[in-house]
């Protein structure tokens, strides 16, 4: 259970439009992730979607049952709040128990729901804490726990892991894709974080600006970006673009490296830096002059600049010795290569 | 011109000038005498001295007064008769009724405030409670009902007592419309339980606006997204006020239930305007007991007086504490 239908959907705060017309469909125990720059109107959308904020046209069907009008306490669904929102009065059990206690529930149930979400996240010795007694990591526990025990027909959960260290992060998320695919019930997760996007997603929404750019996998945003902005958003670091001239289906690159292009006229070439190599022979190169070496042990990232000034990143495995100032030759398999054309749209090979 | 403009602020600053070159002399000289710390004490003085005249003074010698007899103003002029006003006052065969005490007046007065306190703090917390939640809300000119309930505070309780006295009096308003309206009208100040009602509308309406935005203060300090946690959890809106709401203004709530008993106990000029404590003695309050048997009866008694405002000061000082007590932990237990 948990199919979310959004059909054109669009809001306005007074004159401003935030949403314009988003069309999107998040099957049943999907877990889909909301990512995009900071103000692109991911809160938004996902407030929309619980029914904290009424859209100002368009459709949210839940399950196949229009909720566009309904109250956020009739779409049976749970929300994690950034903030983690936990009755800062309650204990922990109160937290977990304030919600069903609204829906008449049994009492032996209500106890038997907590029981069973304080084993799942660990939290059964913190019952009788209030939120002010617990750490960050724990809270989110508590936050998590209080949406699981509603049993909810989807989970939405707006960056819950944005308060935590880096460390806790990396575990939290491994604990939620754990969740979900023990709970199996759909997901609406928001985060401008790549890595959570990627590990966590079977399905990436990328927005700007209130409009989707693309809906796909994660491999699927990583290998076949659909314009430009995607390509620059997904992936890290992000991907070297090179402007060119295309003429009768060929291009060169700053340096004089010329490649098959299919279009014509102004495109933009992309390569990420994991596609970029230290060339071997004297083979046609993409000759770059060293600005900046960071080497992190399994990897080094380099920072280099074209021969017109084009910045080019490449992160090339192991340790080579290199250092700034000095001209290196980069090579790519055509495989790695983006064509885009002059309206970023991508173009196929 | 800008030459003139230069010379003018020179001369404007002039005084200024002369001043500081005045004290700087006598202040380096202290300041290399004690240090740094006791310049604390030079620029402490002014407001040390402004507290000892008018507060410290007038306390110790009020606590001396209590202890003295007879009708003399003069301290000099009065003997020394210890804790026999005290006596007098708390020299009762039954404190429920006034009248078997040997000061019936002052006895009536410690009920009259008493129910005053009671009816009109609760009053007082219902109702600026009901005030802050409906300006708490998006309403439609918001800000004008803040200013609007905010208002009579800043009037003086004398101009308050005498527009209500204009709204209540045998030929006020009140009246006036009843009789418009087709009505008897009524002598609202001449009836005991009108009288006593009015002093405690009145002197709530003068002061909720204070209460108010204090419970408004701690309901904004509110966290949204827990009212948002709650309507995703598909809370009544009843269960969010008992539950969410109450609890989490109890500290603010807790402040202004006792600021208002503090000022109820010490309640006065409004109601003394309003009815000058009739009809009879049934809006007489214990401030007023207090001004009329030492400053305005025929036979003052300015030893009785200060013993009765050394035991009203007492029961202040308790309820005083309680408040600090209370926002201090209200303050703690924003800081975690
Ligand atoms: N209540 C509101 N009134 C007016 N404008 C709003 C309101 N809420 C959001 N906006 C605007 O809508 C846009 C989208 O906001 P939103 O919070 O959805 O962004 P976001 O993608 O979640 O960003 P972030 O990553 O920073 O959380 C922003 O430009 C914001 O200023
Ligand atoms: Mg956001």
């Amino acid at each position: 259970m948990g199919r979310i239908v959004l059909d054109g959907i669009t809001k306005s705060f007074g004159a401003t439009q935030v949403i314009h017309g988003i069309d999107l469909e998040i099957e049943e125990g999907e877990l889909a992730v909301f990512v995009g720059p900071s103000g692109c109107g991911k809160s938004t959308l996902l407030r929309l979607i619980a029914g904290l904020d009424r859209p100002t046209s368009g459709r949210i069907e839940i399950n196949g049952r229009d909720v566009t009008r309904a109250s956020a306490a009739d779409r049976g669904l749970a929300m994690v709040f950034q903030s983690y929102a936990l009755y800062p009065h309650m204990t922990v059990r109160q937290n977990l128990s304030f919600g069903l206690e609204n829906t008449r529930m049994p009492k032996p149930e209500i106890a038997e729901r907590i029981d069973e979400a304080g084993r799942m996240l660990e939290i059964g010795e913190l019952m009788e804490r209030r939120p002010t007694q617990l750490s960050g990591g724990q809270r989110q526990r508590v936050a998590i726990g209080r949406a699981i025990v509603r049993n909810p027909t989807a989970f939405l959960l707006d960056e819950p892991l944005s308060n935590l260290d880096a460390e806790l992060r990396g575990t939290m998320r491994a604990e939620l894709a754990r969740l979900h695919a023990r709970l199996a019930t759909t997901m609406v997760y928001v985060t401008h974080d790549q890595v959570e996007a990627m590990t966590l997603a079977d399905k990436i929404v990328v927005l700007r600006g209130g409009r989707i750019e693309q809906v796909d996998t994660p491999l699927g945003l990583y290998n076949r970006p659909q314009n430009l902005f995607v390509a620059g958003f997904i992936g890290a670091p992000n991907m070297n673009f090179f402007r060119v001239r295309a003429t009768g289906g060929q291009a060169e690159l700053p340096g004089g490296l010329s490649l098959a292009v299919p279009g014509e006229g102004e495109v933009t070439v992309g390569i990420r830096p994991q596609g970029l190599h230290l060339a071997t022979g004297d083979g046609p190169a993409l000759e770059v002059v060293i600005r900046l070496v960071e080497a992190l042990g399994a990897e080094t990232v380099v920072h280099a600049d074209a021969a017109d000034g084009t910045p080019v990143v490449t992160v090339l495995s192991g340790q080579p010795s290199l250092a700034a100032g000095q001209p290196i030759r980069l090579a790519f398999d055509a495989d790695a290569v983006h064509f885009f054309g002059a309206d970023g749209m991508r173009l196929e090979a | 011109m800008a030459g003139l403009g230069q010379t003018l602020g020179r001369a404007a600053t002039w005084p200024l000038t002369l001043a500081a070159r005045a004290v700087d002399p006598p202040l380096r000289a202290w300041q290399r005498r004690t240090g740094t710390g006791g310049m604390a004490a030079v620029f402490l003085a002014p407001n040390l001295l402004i507290f000892s005249v008018f507060v410290l003074v007038p306390l110790v010698l009020n606590f001396a007064y209590s202890m003295t007899g007879g009708t003399g103003i003069l301290l000099g002029q009065r003997p020394f008769v210890g804790a026999e006003q005290y006596a007098r006052l708390l020299e009762c065969q039954d404190y429920t009724r006034p009248i078997t005490c040997r000061e019936d007046q002052f006895w009536t007065a410690v009920g009259n405030t008493a129910q005053f306190v009671i009816f009109q703090v609760s009053l007082m917390v219902v109702v600026s409670l009901i005030t802050a939640l409906i300006l708490n809300r998006d309403i439609r000119g918001r800000s004008f009902f803040r200013a609007v309930f905010f208002f009579p505070v800043l009037l003086s309780p004398v101009v308050v007592g005498l527009i209500w006295r204009w709204i209540l009096q045998r030929q006020g308003l009140l009246n006036l419309i009843m009789v418009k309206l087709g009505l008897e009208p009524e002598v609202w100040l001449n009836d005991r339980v009108y009288a006593f009602a009015a002093t405690i509308g009145v002197s709530t309406w003068a002061h909720m606006g204070f209460y108010t935005l204090i419970l408004l203060a701690g309901l904004q300090a509110i966290p949204r997204d827990l009212y948002e946690a709650a309507e995703m959890d598909a809370t009544p809106p009843g269960r969010v006020f008992w539950r969410i709401t109450l609890p989490l203004l109890g500290p603010n709530l807790a402040v202004v239930l006792v600021l208002a008993l503090i000022r109820g106990v010490q309640i006065f000029d409004e109601a003394y305007v309003l009815t000058g404590g009739g009809p009879g003695t049934s809006t007489l309050y214990l401030t007023q007991y207090i001004y009329e048997s030492g400053f305005a009866s025929l036979l003052r008694e300015p030893g009785l007086a200060a013993a009765a405002s050394i035991l009203m000061g007492a029961v202040l000082v308790v309820l005083t504490l309680i408040q600090l007590w209370l926002s201090r932990r209200a303050e703690g237990r924003k800081a975690r």
